[in-house]
């Protein structure tokens, strides 16, 4: 009841509030007047009555201040009264409020945005039940030629699931493809063969159905689970999805379960169809057919460390009857394989939009209490009027948040296109996402905001409420805080600096590294270069399949606007990694362990259509066709490996295979160095073969790459119709130019360069503000001691140099700060660098040089201007 | 002339008085300032400026209820009454009062 009665009542003030002061302001006045006509009474003049009268009430505003402070709800018309003061002093001096608001606005919209991708990336929970204990395991191969990230195997599997101490279970899931007909046109979808236990080390449910059961998985029966998209896309969400049959591949599948449309796994969210792998029981004891993924869970307890050594050990003791020799794991959270090199970008950018908001914030804290100093005799008269230093203190900080409220606001308005930007930067093995303000950026907006205005405000506003009670009325409002606040705003100006020192190293740092990114040579032309797949499963038989490649490479070659076109087996930069271990003639068997190699299956003219140079030998010709001595030509790499200072042509090489004899293949070609793994992937020895002799090789050339005279985009359709006069039931697949698939690569290294070279420059840019600023202030508090200064003789020169000095000492002050921080800035950095050693030295050097040149133009001009003081107009203006 | 020193009302006590002040007759500001002084015999300092933010207090707790009205002398002032929960207000810290000042006075004798 009685808190009802406050609430109403606070309202009546607020909705009342005119009515209220103005029946107050009366009420005081005729306490007055009352108290006026009694001192009357007892015989003082009018004037000192009334005089009387307002002492004893402690003065007619104090005395309403007072009141407006005893009522419940007090602060809450304070802080209107505050804001709207706060308001009005932001349109007194408009560029001032601009310029904060603009700093607040870039770096809190900078950060939000940031934050949002950050997020969404590397904070939300993965769509698995405890996502935090799934962990993907791999096999350590570094200790021969591979990665310490290579593809297990489906023995290694079933050992692990049998022996191992640390995991509650671990799925298999190999790449597989899926040529969907019946219902409409070909398609070919992306499809995992997994086992039937996925789901449930992810703790997933289908949307739809059921998943496939161990004895489905065991028998190979022919059913599939499919995605939420698939399902909408190709079937259009018919309700009795689950139960029919699709013709998959040619044979018919019944079609089981339909995950959720949030639903997605490794490798990438793009696929459609999952299968069961159903391991054929050859497969199940083979330590070689390196192919499978593996996901696990890790007991409860059991540490990421812990189960790494476990399971390495176990690993060893499991492999060490393989011919290759044992080998360690290497075990990675699920979510950091999934961010990549993304995640990393995204720390690194959350802590550079920290530091721009680091640097608005004290820029601002800067401006306001040089601002603050000119306003001391505003305070002392609202002190005078009744103000309490809390009061003011409350007021200051209500000034400052209006300010970061506002550029918040435009902050936000920026973040939100920023926020498409960053879209880009969602790896593609993580769903898609749309950053959006949802409640959590919002939240994390506010604190942001809240702390800037702090950050900004707390400084200014003790400092303000201090001036108040010292100086008072009685100083002409020279306005001057000693010695103490220049060092405090001096120390300010040094922090920025260096963070926008550091930024800009980090900056420059990571432009050298993609201006090299972008000029590797790649070992092939990628302009009008069109890139797509012709999915051969459908071709089981070897000289069908030849017969099909040659026909459709000849049908696309007559196509107008085509130069030329050939076929491989995986499209160069797609880190499809496809490795065989080889032998070279000579070499005793056990050699196999140690060598490793990247194998491609390729057409007759593919290295003249993808723009591959010959280093010696030559390319396939026609004339290599089926034989059981066939060709092989092999990259720059292999050549330097395996026959350092001599020519490799001629030399011949065989392929493991356990049960039946291999052919010895002769090397006839060196190519130059095709970046197959990736743009910014190391290069590894690799072997190509020509696929008409390619019967004992498992790849096939589904790849097409076609040379254009034209854009190629614009002969799309035609490159279609001219296959599909060949097979009219062929799909084409990932349509995509060259160029496409190096931008996609070089996408996290070109956005966080472009990010944070724009934190850096901004940063720059808001460290000289700051500088300009602050002496600009202190030249116009200064005027009259410069006048002084001059009538007694000093030179302008001597001004000059005298305000020059305090700005070149804060700009190496800061620069000195700033190359400390730069050097733990950069170490953070070192994973972004993609194995690149950019010229520390000359960053530093031109950061050096650029920011003393910004920063002499900050303090040189407000300096000049000091010179340039008239002492007589100086003195005038006493 | 000899000089007493005037007392600061003890915290808490003064809306206790206005109260009591106000249990007679509806009163306005400088009416109750006055009574206040000659009721407690010129020993408090009665500040005006504190009483009344406590007068706005007690209102916006529902302990009094204030309305213009004219004066003897046909002005108009703010006259504040007391509402049956401020009677209420009024008896409860009166036998408080009465209470401490006992016990106090007891000690500060029996000592």
């Amino acid at each position: 009841m009685t808190l009802l009665h406050r609430l109403a009542s606070i309202v009546r003030w607020i909705a009342r509030r005119d009515r209220a002061e103005h029946d107050l302001h009366e009420e005081l006045q005729v306490f007055i007047d009352m108290a006026a006509a009694d001192e009357v009474r007892g015989g003082a003049t009018a004037a000192e009555a009334r005089r009387r009268a307002a002492i004893a009430l402690g003065g007619l505003e104090p005395a309403k201040e007072r009141v407006r402070g005893g009522r419940h709800g007090a602060w809450l018309d304070a802080a209107g009264r505050d804001i709207r003061y706060g308001l009005r002093q932001l349109r007194l001096s408009p560029a001032f409020s601009a310029i904060a608001i603009a700093t607040l606005a870039l770096s809190i919209g900078g950060i939000t945005a940031i934050f949002s991708a950050f997020d969404t990336i590397l904070l939300r929970p993965l769509p698995y039940a405890d996502s935090d204990r799934l962990v993907m395991v791999w096999d350590d191969m570094s200790k021969s030629e591979g990665d310490s990230r290579f593809f297990s195997t489906p023995a290694e599997w079933t050992e692990w699931r049998r022996l191992n101490t640390v995991i509650t279970d671990l799925a298999c899931s190999q790449s597989g493809t899926a040529i969907l007909s019946g219902d409409g046109e070909p398609e070919e979808v992306r499809a995992r063969r997994v086992t039937w236990n996925l789901w449930s080390v992810l703790g997933v449910q289908p949307a739809l159905g059921r998943v496939f059961t161990e004895d489905e998985d065991d028998k190979g029966a022919r059913v599939v689970v499919m995605s939420h998209g698939l399902w909408q896309r190709r079937f259009g969400g018919a309700s009795d999805i689950v139960g029919r049959k699709i013709s998959v591949n040619d044979e018919a599948y019944e079609v089981v379960g339909v995950m959720p449309r949030s639903f997605y796994f490794m490798p990438s969210r793009d696929i459609d169809m999952w299968m069961p792998a159903s391991f054929p029981p050859g497969l199940r004891g083979n330590f070689t057919w390196h192919s499978a993924q593996i996901v696990a869970r890790l007991k409860p307890g059991i540490t990421l460390e812990h189960a790494r050594q476990s399971m390495s050990a176990l690993s060893l003791r499991v492999t060490a009857k393989d011919f290759r020799g044992p080998h360690a794991v290497t075990m990675i959270p699920l979510r950091e394989e999934m961010a990549g090199k993304t995640g990393t970008a995204l720390i690194i950018l959350l802590w550079a939009a920290a530091a721009l908001l680091l640097i608005g914030c004290v820029n601002l804290a800067n401006l306001l209490l040089s601002r603050g100093e000119g306003r001391g005799r505003e305070v002392a008269v609202r002190a005078a009027l009744g103000a309490g230093r809390g009061r003011l203190i409350a007021q200051f900080l209500t000034e400052s948040l209006v300010l970061a409220g506002l550029g918040a606001v435009a902050g936000l308005a920026l973040a939100v296109p920023a926020m498409r930007f960053l879209e880009r930067l969602v790896p593609e093995a993580m769903g898609a996402a749309r950053l959006t303000l949802d409640w959590r950026v919002l939240a994390f907006a506010t604190v942001a905001t809240v702390t800037a205005a702090l950050a900004s405000g707390l400084a200014p506003a003790w400092r303000g409420a201090r001036i108040s009670s010292q100086d008072g009325l009685r100083d002409g409002g020279r306005g001057t805080a000693g010695a103490r606040s220049h060092w405090f705003q001096h120390s300010l100006i040094a922090v920025e600096t260096a963070l926008a020192v550091a930024l800009l190293t980090c900056g420059g740092l990571l432009l050298q590294t993609f201006q090299h990114l972008r000029n590797i040579d790649l070992g092939i032309r990628t302009e009008r270069l069109l890139t797509f797949e012709t999915p051969l499963l459908r071709y089981k038989d070897f000289d069908r399949r030849v017969a099909f490649v040659n026909a459709e490479l000849e049908k696309v070659r007559a196509i107008p606007g085509v130069t030329n076109a050939g076929a491989i087996s995986q499209i160069p930069l797609t880190i499809t990694d496809n490795y065989r271990f080889y032998l070279r003639a000579g070499q005793p068997p056990n050699r196999f362990s140690e060598q490793i190699a990247l194998t491609r299956v390729v057409s007759h003219g593919y290295f003249t259509a993808i723009g591959a140079r010959l280093r010696e030998g030559r390319f396939f010709e026609t004339s290599d066709r089926r034989s059981e001595s066939p060709a092989v030509v092999v990259n720059e790499s292999f050549a330097n490996r395996n026959y350092p200072g001599r020519s490799p042509l001629g030399k011949r090489l065989k392929f493991e295979r356990l049960n039946e004899t291999g052919y010895w293949y002769t090397i006839v070609g060196v190519v130059k160095e095709i970046r197959e793994r990736g743009v910014a992937e190391d290069t590894r020895p690799a072997i190509y073969r020509v696929h008409e002799q390619a019967d004992q090789a498992n790849d096939s050339p589904s790849g097409i790459v076609v040379r254009t005279a034209v854009d190629p985009a614009s002969i799309i359709s035609a490159v279609r119709q001219a296959i599909w006069t060949v097979d009219g039931n062929q799909p084409l697949a990932r349509i995509r130019t060259m160029e496409d698939i190096v931008d996609r690569q070089l996408s996290t290294p070109t956005q966080s360069t472009g990010l944070l070279g724009a934190f850096a420059l901004l940063a720059l840019s808001l460290a000289s503000i700051g500088m300009y600023g602050v002496l600009s202030y202190a030249v116009i508090q200064r005027t009259n001691e410069i006048g002084v200064r001059m009538a007694l003789g000093a030179t302008s020169g001597e001004i000059l140099l005298s305000f020059g000095r305090r700005g070149l000492g804060l700009t190496l002050c800061g620069l000195a700060l700033g190359l400390g921080l730069s050097v733990i800035a950069s170490r953070l950095l070192t994973a972004l660098l993609y194995g690149f050693h950019p010229d520390y030295i000359a960053t530093v050097a031109a950061v050096s040089v650029i920011l003393t040149a910004v920063a002499t133009l900050a303090w040189f001009v407000p300096a000049r201007r000091a010179s340039l003081v008239d002492p007589i107009i100086a003195l005038r203006q006493e | 002339m000899t000089h007493v020193e005037k007392l600061d009302i003890p915290q808490g006590t003064l809306d206790l008085m206005i109260l009591t002040i106000l249990s007679r007759e509806p009163m306005h500001g400088f009416g109750i300032s006055q009574r206040l002084t000659v009721l407690s015999q010129d020993q408090f300092r009665a500040n005006p400026g504190s009483m009344f933010p406590s007068l706005y207090r007690l209102e916006q707790d529902g302990k009094l209820k204030a309305e213009w009205r004219a004066t003897e002398n046909n002005r108009r002032a703010k006259y504040y009454r007391l509402t049956a929960s401020g009677r209420r207000q009024l008896e409860h810290h009166r036998e408080r009062w009465n209470r401490v000042s006992f016990a106090v006075t007891s000690v500060l004798e029996g000592a």
